[in-house]
């Protein structure tokens, strides 16, 4: 459905971009993540035409943004951090100019949509007195309208509160689940994407460093909060068994590895051991890996 | 048809805008102001001009010709202000305030999206100005009542004029304020093409201001007499010729092809720049 191939940015003459590539299938949630800066926002800036690309090519359902914006971009519905409306007017007047950029404006499919966002009563009043959370269903309903095929969501959850983020993720996981949807989810709130997306990349200084199934990262390794001194014996020892180091005196090991066999080679190594805590690789930690400072 | 819709909603966000009224209360007291002092300090002088040069005063001192003084000074003074930022802000006010995302967001070409906006200033740039032209004639008729014609002098353009029929005056006066209109564009198109800059709305603004402003003051310049041609200002003042007795077109029509040349420019040097930029938050 969604196809980034090389793309590349420079801005002021710095990388913000160095050839990010990835696929997203009809009816998938997939998530971007990176720092602030990281370039999650100019990738989306550039799905959407917002931001023009140094190289590459971003095609949604096969059509080229770069060569035909208007024609992709009808297939696309955009939701963004805060997002800003014309706070002197109505949710409703705010729907009929921005949805009548597209086209005409169907009042029919408009109501049952404010309707599904639960906005009903308060569609008339002025923006201004809207909170976040009635903005972001504001912001909902009218990347809905008219009918799009994918969802671009740009920290959609910022700000919002807990019941505010659950309504959130239950209505887009019930929009994949009624429409087929296809979204595309950037996010800082690692626990969202974690609870959405079939699959994540991971993004650091304009490069993807990760990309895979968010259930591929929920590893079934077996890792350790590992302390024994000395240190030295301890690495050796548990470098033997295939032991990779992770930040925060995390250790994991490979699939077949028996943790009591690790834990009594460190003993009969002459090593003393202060914590051996089992630990499940999450996708905080993944993030963190690959966003580590000490990563080249 | 589509496009007409979308005009309408970019007229929606102008005039759903309190501040916008803002300024039409501003200029009905500004024009409230004018007319009192026209009464009290001005008509007098007039009138006193007018039997030195053996005018029927009672013609000429009307309601009519006081809207023509109306309408200039007020255009002059606070129009050019008014409309400059008007226009400064409407591109970079959304891209401040974040709207502009949400339009790009959407399947419509930057081209269009400007267009519209153009569209919009114009409209209300011109239906400003007949705006002020309706009301100043209004307050002018409560004021001195619907008797006497219309009296210009204009020592700077070289014009005197005498319109003892009411009708025909009438007549003159609404399509001086429709060409006032069009010359008060080029205004509105210098505020929009700095809006379309990576720039505050304010500074938009302000820089649109600045150009009108120098161009006048070089215009006044008296070694630059002979050049008032090449002024911007002095071709906007041009709409005063539709006041002359015999109408001068080709002059009008060569003064108002040039300035729909400079808009036009505006227009698309506008464009480019706003296609080249990057959106980002």
């Amino acid at each position: 459905m969604l196809s980034v191939k090389n793309l590349t940015k420079k801005f002021a003459g710095k990388d913000a971009l160095k050839g990010i590539s990835f696929e997203v299938a009809r009816g998938e949630i997939y998530g971007l993540l990176g720092h602030n800066g990281a370039g999650k926002s100019t990738t989306l800036g550039i799905i959407l035409s917002m931001v023009s690309a140094g190289s590459g090519e971003v095609t949604i359902d096969g059509i080229s943004v770069q060569k035909n914006p208007r024609k992709a971009l009808r297939k696309v519905g955009a939701i963004f951090e805060s997002p800003a409306f014309y706070d002197y007017m109505s949710g409703w007047d705010n729907l009929k100019v921005l949805v009548g950029l597209s086209g005409p404006f169907d009042k029919k499919a408009a109501r049952e949509i404010v309707e599904k966002v639960g906005l009903t009563e308060r569609i008339h009043s002025k923006v201004g007195a809207y909170s976040h959370g009635m903005r972001q269903r504001l912001a909902l309903a009218q990347s809905l309208l008219p009918e799009p095929e994918i969802l671009l969501l740009d920290e959609p959850t910022d700000g919002l509160d807990p019941e505010g983020i659950k309504w959130f993720r239950d209505f887009i996981l019930g929009l994949r689940k009624e429409r087929g949807m296809t979204v595309l989810f950037n996010s800082h709130l690692l626990s969202e994407v974690e609870q959405m997306c079939d699959r994540v990349s991971i993004i650091r200084a304009g490069e993807l460093v990760y990309e895979g199934a968010v259930n591929d990262l929920r590893d079934d390794r077996p890792g350790l909060r590992l302390r024994a001194s000395p240190e030295g014996t301890m690495t050796e020892v548990v470098k033997g068994f295939g032991g990779e180091k992770m930040p925060g005196d995390r250790w994991v090991f490979p699939e077949e590895t028996k943790i009591p066999t690790v834990v009594r080679a460190l003993v009969e190594a002459g090593a003393e051991v202060s914590e051996v805590t089992p630990v499940r690789r999450s996708l905080e930690d993944v993030y963190l890996e690959h966003n580590s400072s000490n990563k080249p | 048809m589509m496009f007409f819709s979308q005009l309408r909603g970019e007229l929606k966000k102008l005039f759903a805008r309190k501040r916008t009224y803002i300024g039409y209360v501003v200029f009905l007291i500004f024009e409230a102001l004018l007319l009192t002092l026209w009464v009290k300090v001005g008509r007098a002088q007039f009138e006193e001009l007018a039997e030195r040069n053996f005018i029927p005063v009672e013609l000429l001192s009307s309601s009519l010709t006081a809207t023509y003084w109306i309408m200039g000074f007020s255009m002059f003074l606070l129009g050019s202000i008014y409309f400059a930022l008007v226009a400064g802000d409407i591109v970079a006010k959304e891209t401040e305030d974040g709207n502009m995302r949400m339009v790009l967001s959407r399947p419509i070409s930057r081209l269009r999206i400007l267009v519209l906006k153009y569209c919009a200033v114009m409209i209300y740039t011109v239906t400003f100005v007949i705006f002020v032209g309706v009301t100043g004639y209004g307050m002018a008729l409560l004021a001195m009542g619907s008797e006497g014609g219309l009296f210009i002098w204009n020592p700077e353009m070289f014009i005197l004029a005498v319109y003892p029929d009411r009708n025909e005056a009438f007549q003159r006066l609404f399509m001086g304020a429709c060409f006032m209109g069009l010359s008060m564009c080029v205004v509105s198109s210098l505020g929009f093409f700095f809006s379309c800059l990576k720039i505050k709305p304010a500074a938009a603004s302000v820089m649109a201001l600045s150009v009108f402003f120098i161009d006048f003051v070089l215009q006044n310049i008296p070694f630059l007499a002979n050049h008032k041609d090449a002024f911007i200002t002095f071709r906007m003042a041009n709409w005063i010729y539709v006041l002359q007795e015999n109408i001068p077109w080709e002059r009008i029509i060569e003064s108002y092809a040039i300035l729909m040349g400079l808009n036009i420019s505006l227009f698309i040097m506008g464009w480019m720049v706003f296609q080249s930029r990057d959106f980002k938050t």
